[in-house]
């Protein structure tokens, strides 16, 4: 008794000044129900693919890997910095936080740019959205992140207005950043099996 | 409470007594038009006209013919019945503007909302069912007008849930903006997962097979699926709403 006793209250001890989750809760079941239907995608293009391997490899042959590959160290830099702005609203440091949050909301513009041109740049060389099952795949699926993106955007411009007031909330950051890496998680996902999967 | 919160729900003092829960009597009893609405909607798409899940659209002239030919009666039951009960969809609509409009930003989205929501339900119910009528009501009429009819049909039913897009993006707003805590936190999240899968409805206006057509994969599967989740959280939520407000509520205008 006395042993059970005694490790359950240092378990307590443990958490007493901690909390469940980084930011809000129900930020976790949004992320982990949009990793859900994100993963349908994936199986469903994964088998669509292995219909017509040939004709995907084909047509994958057109995206311009280069691009893609700028794009995730352009994602990965901002949710480094959005990692960082959390630790300093930990801290209590809102200015500096505010200043993070602003460079990674530069890192999504910046992404969403050379997406645009990316799109462009195939459309002009006469890849559409109906050319062939991959590219109808690949607009779908780079839309709706997209998408996940400019939402990730309006939720970074929450943090930011909260900030800017000179609070240091740290559960909004905090959530705010766990978005971010999700959409930073779901362009590596769609890099791995639109870009690079041979 | 807030002061905000505190104004809002002023209880009305010169109503008499019995009449206090009557506001919630009256909202319980309507919200149970919605699931039974559901159930009606379901019987007429599932089991009278046959249109759920969809069939392909790559059929030939002669099976789309033969389609109008087996189940032209009870297509015209079924779509006969929607018609009079569309309506009751838009309980669900009412109910939640009441309720968006005791939030602290609500005035403007709930209005923004339940407009958004009506011009889906037109494309969405109506014109699928009335091209469905049309079809059924002369079943030998050219093969080719009765495949325009059928793909009509789906392309509106299916495609319109792209028309919703707009409906939640003023729900989303009024909820995380809020601070009367009318509605869940949760719920606003549960709706951009239905905001952004019924973006990929719109692809089925290109797509005559694979993923993206009428009864592909991502376009009718995936974005059924949440669809379902989606409408269980409102039912929900919004049942959970209505009992929690105060009685004798006095609504902002």
């Amino acid at each position: 008794m006395s042993l059970s006793a005694a490790s359950e209250s240092h378990v307590e001890e443990f958490w007493a000044d901690k909390e469940d989750v980084p930011g809000e809760k129900a930020m976790w079941l949004f992320v982990l129900g949009d990793f859900l239907i994100f993963s349908a995608y994936f199986v469903i293009y994964l088998v669509q693919r292995a219909w017509d391997k040939q004709g995907f490899l084909d047509a994958q042959q057109h995206l311009d890997i280069n691009l893609g590959i700028i794009n995730t160290i352009v994602l990965i830099t901002g949710s480094w910095f959005v990692a960082w702005a959390a630790l300093a609203a930990r801290e209590g440091n809102a200015a500096k936080a505010l200043s993070l949050v602003r460079l990674t909301m530069l890192s999504g513009f910046i992404f969403a740019a050379l997406k645009v041109f990316e799109w462009s740049k195939e459309i002009k060389a006469g890849y559409t959205f109906t050319s062939n099952d991959f590219f109808g795949f690949y607009y779908v699926l780079t839309g709706i992140h997209l998408i996940h993106l400019v939402f990730g955007l309006a939720v970074l411009q929450i943090v930011v207005a909260r900030l800017k007031k000179g609070v240091a909330d740290h559960r909004l950051v905090e959530t705010g950043a766990t978005y971010w890496h999700m959409v930073d998680l779901l362009w590596v996902l769609i890099l791995a099996f639109l870009y690079m999967l041979r | 409470m807030t002061a905000q919160a505190a104004a809002l729900t002023t209880e009305v003092t010169s109503v008499p007594d019995r009449y206090r829960e009557a506001t919630i009597r009256d909202q319980v009893w309507l919200f149970w038009c919605i699931p039974g609405f559901f159930a009606v909607f379901g019987l007429v798409f599932v089991v009278l006209a046959r249109v759920m899940p969809p069939p392909a659209p790559g059929k030939s002239s002669a099976e789309i013919i033969e389609f109008f030919q087996a189940h032209g009666f009870t297509i015209q039951i079924g779509f006969v019945i929607l018609i009079i009960v569309t309506g009751l969809f838009n309980i669900l609509n009412g109910l939640m503007t009441v309720h968006l409009k005791r939030t602290t930003h609500g005035k403007t989205f709930a209005y923004a909302f339940l407009f958004a929501q009506t011009v889906g339900v037109t494309p969405g119910l109506l014109l699928p069912g009335v091209a469905m009528l049309a079809g059924a009501l002369r079943p030998e009429r050219s093969p080719e007008l009765l495949v325009t009819l059928y793909d009509m049909t789906f392309l509106t039913f299916v495609g319109s849930l792209g028309c919703f897009v707009t409906a939640y993006i003023p729900l989303i707003a009024a909820i995380l903006l809020d601070k009367n805590k009318i509605f869940p936190r949760w719920f606003a999240y549960v709706s951009i997962w239905n905001l952004v899968t019924e973006f990929v409805a719109v692809p089925v206006f290109f797509f005559r097979d694979g993923a993206f057509a009428w009864d592909g994969a991502i376009s009718f599967w995936v974005d059924t699926a949440v669809f379902v989740v989606w409408q269980n959280a409102i039912l929900i939520q919004l049942f959970r709403t209505i009992n929690r407000q105060p009685p004798g509520m006095a609504y902002p205008d």
